[in-house]
């Protein structure tokens, strides 16, 4: 009998060990500090208590979310995903309005690269983000200064953040023009956001009809709990587009600090090598 | 016995409205899972047109430069109106493809003849651009992938498969990488 329950509890174990193994991360857990993860160790504790105190201050007005994050190695994967699968997971930004930057700079690779959450695609359009690399940050990365070059950097990106929701930037930042003819970033913005409200919109008047006309015909009489289980849940399970199904870190982290607000990210952003 | 044969009947009616309660919800969850799919697939034709879009752009900047190799840029305009005319998710990726390497081609044609261009800002912009949209579209396809397992897992499994045939849902197709894709024009920033 024993050894029965002790053989009984190794398999346990071993699904949940095997459980383990697939859930687990290719991204490291955000920090206490959640908006600063340095875990390359390269930014100085000033410039780190800056960018924290300002990403706090950008998030208290505005609910986005800036978030910096340097490593030693991206484990082989592009910084392009790599940001994108972290700003995900994290729930990097507000889930309302997607508006999440992750800021993310590998030593090893020489690689930095910002990712736009969708909602901030038309405040930051690739090009824009790539000339803030050029204009603030790229001379202090090519000598190593990656503290200074990352706090330069944040500081350009919240402001221009600021500038979008019609908050005063700080005194002396000179916005980066967004160059006019490229135009494309907003139009097609514009244009996703408007396929998605257009796609829920339909779904949730189907389901009313479907409701609606059918209605007493199909869940008037004795209500079979597991037939009617599967008609909703069909609806609010699915993701669209990783909102839900990738925000796991939404309220799981930060004992007492922040934590994602469950954005989401559609591959905007840009990057250099260093 | 009529009271018996009235509990039968009723027991019959109950049965018959469950199993359609049942039939209903699991219809209604095929339905939403293909809306997903079917919004995935606009998400990469939205992003597709976007690179598209961009092009003529790119071609305004380079403009400037007094040849901006011809020779490789009309495969670039002939793929990419066939990516606007592609209708099938089939041909919009063959034509993507090809728009991808006549791309490449192109621009490291015209940096080559013109080393100075990449100082430019308006071409590190749309570079920039260009970059970003290949992410947009590798990104869009992933998502696609997802809630296209989803729905073809929920439409194969026994016994809802029953189900799936006789209301014709189909499988969705997944969207597979191709060598070419992998070509996205490489500016280096020296």
């Amino acid at each position: 009998m024993i050894k029965k329950i002790l053989s009984l509890t190794a398999v346990l174990l071993l699904v949940a060990a095997l459980c383990g193994c697939e859930e687990q991360s290719k991204y490291p857990k955000p920090t206490d500090e959640f908006f600063v993860n340095d875990y390359a160790g390269v930014i100085s504790d000033t410039d780190k208590n800056e960018i924290y105190s300002r990403c706090v201050a950008l998030y208290d007005k505005t609910k986005a979310q800036t978030v910096v994050v340097t490593v030693e190695d991206l484990n082989g994967e592009e910084p392009a995903d790599y940001a994108l699968g972290l700003g995900r997971e994290w729930g990097v930004g507000n889930e309302e309005d997607n508006s999440g930057i992750v800021v993310l700079l590998s030593t090893g690779d020489r690689e930095v690269y910002i990712a736009i959450g969708e909602g901030l695609e038309g405040a930051l359009p690739d090009s824009k983000t790539g000339r803030i690399l050029d204009r603030y940050g790229m001379e202090y990365f090519k000598a190593d200064e990656y503290s200074k070059g990352l706090l330069n950097v944040t500081k350009a990106l919240i402001n221009e953040v600021y500038i979008e929701f019609g908050i005063e930037a700080e005194d002396g930042y000179v916005p980066i023009d967004s160059i006019p003819e490229t135009g494309v970033a907003e139009s097609y913005g514009g244009k996703v956001a408007v396929s998605w409200v257009l796609l829920i919109i339909v779904v949730i008047l189907y389901l009313l009809f479907f409701r609606k006309k059918f209605g007493f015909i199909f869940f008037g009489g004795p209500r079979g709990p597991g037939g009617f289980g599967g008609f909703h849940g069909g609806f609010g399970g699915g993701s669209f587009r990783g909102s839900g199904g990738f925000s796991s870190g939404r309220g799981g982290f930060g004992g007492g600090g922040f934590s994602g607000g469950g954005g989401s990210f559609g591959g905007g952003g840009a990057g250099r090598g260093f | 016995m009529k009271k018996k044969s009235l509990i039968i009947i009723v027991a019959v009616i109950a049965v018959i409205v469950v199993i359609i309660a049942a039939l209903g919800g699991t219809y209604n969850s095929f339905v939403s899972k293909q809306e997903e799919v079917t919004a995935a697939q606009s998400a990469i034709s939205t992003q597709l047109q976007r690179r598209a879009d961009l092009i003529p752009n790119f071609v305004e900047t380079v403009k400037g430069y007094s040849d901006y190799e011809q020779s490789t840029y009309t495969a670039v305009t002939e793929a990419r109106s066939a990516v606007s005319k592609a209708s099938s998710v089939e041909e919009q990726q063959a034509a993507d493809d090809e728009l991808n390497r006549a791309i490449s081609i192109w621009v490291n044609a015209v940096t080559e003849a013109y080393p100075d261009l990449k100082a430019n800002e308006q071409y590190i912009a749309l570079t920039d651009e260009l970059a970003g949209t290949e992410n947009r579209i590798a990104q869009a396809r992933k998502d696609y992938n997802a809630v296209a397992k989803e729905y073809n897992v929920s439409i194969k499994k026994v016994p809802k498969n029953i189900l799936a045939s006789v209301f014709g849902f189909d499988a969705a197709d997944y969207f597979e990488a191709s060598d070419s894709a992998e070509d996205v024009p490489q500016v280096s920033f020296e």
